[in-house]
C-alpha cells in the first residue's frame, strides 16, 4: 500500500520536475548550470569557471562585468557555443551545447546567435554589403535573397548610403554597425557582444549601445553583453558580476546605482 | 602574391626545360642538313644522342617541382597564420569546416592556374629566344604543335596539382582551429 503511494508521489514529482524544465526552457534563453571548467597553462591548471549557474530570460539585455581572469569570457565562449563546459550543463534555446557535434555548434552560432566583437573583425577585403551577406550564405540563403537582406539591415543601422564601402573607409562606429547588422543576419535569438564600445569613443560608443538597445526592443533579440561601461550597465535590465569563475552578484538595474566610472550594488 | 611569384618561376624553368629539349630533339630528327651540320661542329649532336643528358633533364624538372612545391607549402602556411582572426571570426558566424578548406583549395587553384600560365609564357619565350640563336628561322617549324601542346598541358597540371596539394596541409589546419584559439592570437 504504501510502495504504491511512494510510487505515485514519485511519479508526480517527476511530472513537477519536467513542468518546470519546461516553465524554465520557456522563459530562459540560456541557462548555464554548475558549469566548470579549467585550462592547462603547461601543468598548471586555471580554473577559468568554478561551478557557475548563470540564466538569461529571453528579450533580456544582460550586462556582464568582471575583471580579466575572473572568467568572463570563458562564460561567454561558453554562450556562444564555441567552448564546452567540463561539468555541469550549458543550454542555449533549449539545447544542450554539451551534446552538439562540432557541425551542429556551427549550425547553433549561425542561426542563433550574433557576434559582436571590441575589434569589429570585419574582412577587411569585402565591402560592407559582402560582410554582412557572408553569414546568410553560411546559412545557404540564395545569393539575392541574401543581398535584400543584407541591404534592408544595413539601412537598419543607418548605413544606407555606404552598403558598398569597405571597412578601411569606414569609422570605428560604422564599423561597429556593420558587425550589428552582420549579427543580426540571420535573425539570432541572442546578440553576444564582447565589450562592444572598447574601442570607440564616448560619443559613439553611446550611439552604438543605444542601437543594440533599440533592437532589443524592437525585435525582442536577447541581448548579452560583457562591458565595463557604465552608459551600458545603465540600459541593462540585469547585471552579472563575476569573479574568480562564479557570480558574485546578479542585479536588476533597479537594484543598483551607477555613479560615473563605477558600478556597485547597493548593500 | 608571393606564392604566385613561386609558381611562376618554377613552371618557366620546367617549361624551359621541357621545350628547348623538345627543340634540340627535333633539330636532330628533322633540321636541315645545314642545321644539323652547325649542331655537329658546336658538339650538340653527340650532346642531344647521349644518355646521359636524358637523365639530366630528368633531374632539373624533378628539382623545379620539388622547389616550387616547398615554396607553394610555405607561402600557404604563411597565408594561414596571416588570417588566424579572419578564419576565427567565420567559425564563429557558422562557417563549416569543410567550406574553410573549400575557401584556401579554391584560391589556392586561382592562384596556381595564374601563376601557371604566366610561368609557361615565360618559359616558352625563353626557350623560343634561345633557339633563335641556335637553331635560327628553323626553329618556328621544329616541334610539331602535338608536341607543343603536350609540353603546355603538361605543365598546366603540375602547376595546379602543386598549388592544390601544397595547400592541403594549411587548408586542413586552418579548418581544424578552435574559434577560441583563432581570435586569441594577436596578428
Amino acid at each position: 500500500m504504501s510502495d504504491v503511494l511512494e510510487e505515485e508521489s514519485s511519479a508526480k514529482q517527476e511530472e513537477e520536475e519536467r513542468l518546470q524544465r519546461e516553465l524554465l526552457f520557456a522563459t530562459h534563453i540560456v541557462r548555464a548550470i554548475d558549469v566548470s571548467k579549467t585550462y592547462y597553462l603547461g601543468a598548471e591548471p586555471v580554473h577559468a569557471l568554478r561551478g557557475i549557474n548563470f540564466s538569461v530570460r529571453r528579450g533580456e539585455y544582460v550586462a556582464i562585468m568582471g575583471p580579466s581572469g575572473s572568467g568572463k569570457t570563458t562564460l561567454f565562449n561558453m554562450i556562444g557555443g564555441l567552448d564546452k563546459p567540463e561539468t555541469g550543463r550549458v543550454f542555449i534555446d533549449e539545447v544542450d551545447i554539451a551534446a552538439l557535434d562540432s557541425i551542429e555548434l556551427a549550425w547553433l552560432r549561425c542561426h542563433k546567435i550574433g557576434y559582436i566583437f571590441q575589434t569589429f573583425n570585419l574582412l577587411r577585403v569585402a565591402t560592407a554589403l559582402d560582410n554582412v551577406m557572408m553569414p546568410m550564405l553560411f546559412a545557404g540563403m540564395q545569393h539575392s535573397d541574401a543581398q535584400d537582406k543584407a541591404v534592408a539591415l544595413l539601412e537598419r543601422v543607418g548605413l544606407g548610403k555606404r552598403i558598398l564601402h569597405k571597412p578601411v573607409e569606414m569609422s570605428g562606429g560604422q564599423q561597429q554597425r556593420v558587425a550589428i547588422a552582420r549579427a543580426l543576419a540571420n535573425s539570432p535569438s541572442i546578440l553576444l557582444a564582447d565589450e562592444p564600445t572598447g574601442n570607440l569613443d564616448a560619443t559613439t560608443g553611446l550611439q552604438i549601445i543605444e542601437l543594440m538597445k533599440e533592437l532589443n526592443e524592437s525585435e525582442g533579440v536577447t541581448v548579452i553583453c560583457a562591458t565595463h561601461d557604465h552608459k551600458m550597465l545603465d540600459l541593462s535590465d540585469r547585471i552579472a558580476w563575476i569573479r574568480d569563475g562564479r557570480v558574485e552578484r546578479f542585479k536588476k538595474r533597479s537594484e543598483i546605482t551607477i555613479t560615473e566610472g563605477r558600478a556597485d550594488a547597493r548593500e | 602574391m608571393l606564392v604566385t611569384c613561386g609558381i611562376v618561376l618554377a613552371l618557366a624553368f620546367l617549361t624551359y626545360v621541357l621545350y628547348s629539349d623538345a627543340l634540340l630533339r627535333y633539330a636532330v630528327e628533322r633540321g636541315s642538313p645545314a642545321l644539323r651540320e652547325v649542331l655537329r661542329e658546336s658538339g650538340m649532336l653527340s650532346i642531344a644522342e647521349s644518355a646521359d643528358s636524358r637523365i639530366q633533364t630528368r633531374w632539373m624538372v624533378g628539382l623545379a617541382l620539388l622547389i616550387s612545391f616547398v615554396g607553394i607549402l610555405n607561402a600557404m602556411v604563411m597565408s594561414v597564420t596571416e588570417r588566424f582572426r579572419e578564419i576565427g571570426t567565420m567559425k564563429c558566424l557558422g562557417a563549416l569546416d569543410s567550406l574553410i578548406i573549400k575557401l584556401y583549395l579554391i584560391e589556392s587553384m586561382f592562384q596556381g592556374l595564374g601563376g601557371t600560365l604566366i610561368g609557361i609564357l615565360f618559359g616558352l619565350a625563353l626557350g623560343l629566344f634561345e633557339g633563335l640563336g641556335i637553331y635560327g628561322s628553323e626553329t618556328f617549324g621544329l616541334v610539331p604543335l602535338l608536341v607543343l601542346i603536350k609540353i603546355v598541358t603538361t605543365c598546366l597540371l603540375a602547376g595546379v596539382l602543386l598549388s592544390v596539394g601544397g595547400a592541403l596541409y594549411p587548408a586542413w589546419v586552418a579548418a581544424r582551429m578552435q574559434p577560441v584559439d583563432a581570435m586569441r592570437q594577436e596578428v
